[in-house]
């Protein structure tokens, strides 16, 4: 049943064709944004609901591993946004696949240039909480 | 073969109008970029203004309570505002994230229908308890417990 799957993942990294593994890491941050999504939006619910329960959520998300996990998360995001812009203007505008290569490094150069200083905000951010606390 | 005669004369073929199975995965093929594209400035500002400006070691209930708007209280434009802002990144987020889900599924668990189809079946049903949940809170605005004092 898993097969495919492993399959999928081992000739995605093992062809290194720059699309492959771009497609690779786009499917892979769509289905972790989905996941953290789902949790994301339940918890935000419990203001509503509860917010005895949305208040330890909050508390959670301020411990290391959350801390860690949001920086996978922003570079997740970014990645997928800027990835996904790309693949959204080639697509739609057929004519501008003979500049396929240099959309492809600028996306990567975007990506970059927006996950830095992001990472290092929060980065920043999160060291100076846990060692004031 | 239906056949159009254009003024000038000349016979083309019509091209038949996608329909059923086809029109859908194209309307979903349309809208995944352009959901894409407007959750490049919805999701990213959210999370730039939540991460960064504000960042997640501030964020309290009580601080949700002053931009979300507490249920009983008077509501102001600020308030309608960050809910409409959110229940539309919600909705598109969603829809985008399912059928991204379904493609991937597809992609994997296509050939055995059955495995297929129960999968999406629990991915959409899960999705749509929470989504409902999420746009009813944003319709009922934030709750002000007693912990959570109101500023
Ligand atoms: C931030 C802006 C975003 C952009 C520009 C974007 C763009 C795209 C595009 C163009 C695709 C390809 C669709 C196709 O192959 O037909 C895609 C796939 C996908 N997206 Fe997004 N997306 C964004 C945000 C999100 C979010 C917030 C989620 C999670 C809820 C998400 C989850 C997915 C998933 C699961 C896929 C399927 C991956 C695959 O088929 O391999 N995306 N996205």
């Amino acid at each position: 049943m898993l097969r495919p799957l492993i399959v999928s993942f081992r000739e995605g990294v093992a062809y290194r064709a720059k699309g492959n593994l771009l497609w690779l890491l786009h499917r892979i941050s769509g289905l972790g944004i989905v996941v953290f999504l789902g949790f994301h939006i339940f918890g935000m619910s419990m203001a509503a609901f509860n917010p005895a329960l949305h208040e330890r959520a909050l508390e959670l998300y301020k411990t290391p591993p959350f801390a860690i996990g949001e920086l996978l998360l922003a570079f997740l995001l970014i990645f997928h946004a800027v990835n996904g812009t790309r693949i959204a203007i080639l697509e739609l505008r057929p004519q501008l696949w003979e500049k396929q290569e240099l959309a492809t490094r600028l996306s990567l150069i975007i990506t970059a240039l927006l996950t830095a200083p992001t990472l290092a905000i929060m980065a920043y951010k999160s060291i100076s909480h846990f060692l004031a606390h | 073969m239906t056949t159009t005669t254009l003024s000038q004369g000349r016979t083309v073929r019509k091209i038949q109008p996608l329909q059923g199975q086809a029109r859908f995965e194209r309307a979903m093929w349309l809208f995944m970029r352009y959901s894409g594209l407007a959750l490049v400035f919805l999701a990213l500002s959210h999370f730039w203004v939540q991460h960064l400006l504000i960042g997640t070691h501030a964020i309290t209930t009580a601080q949700t309570v002053v931009f979300w708007g507490a249920q009983g209280q008077p509501i102001t434009l600020g308030n309608v505002l960050f809910r409409s802002y959110y229940a539309v990144m919600l909705v598109l987020a969603v829809v985008h994230g399912i059928n991204g889900v379904r493609q991937v599924a597809y992609d994997y668990f296509g050939h055995r229908p059955a495995i297929y189809k129960g999968l999406m079946t629990l991915v959409v049903a899960i999705a749509t308890v929470i989504s409902l949940g999420g746009l009813l809170a944003l319709v009922l605005g934030a709750q002000a417990s007693s912990e959570v004092a109101i500023r």
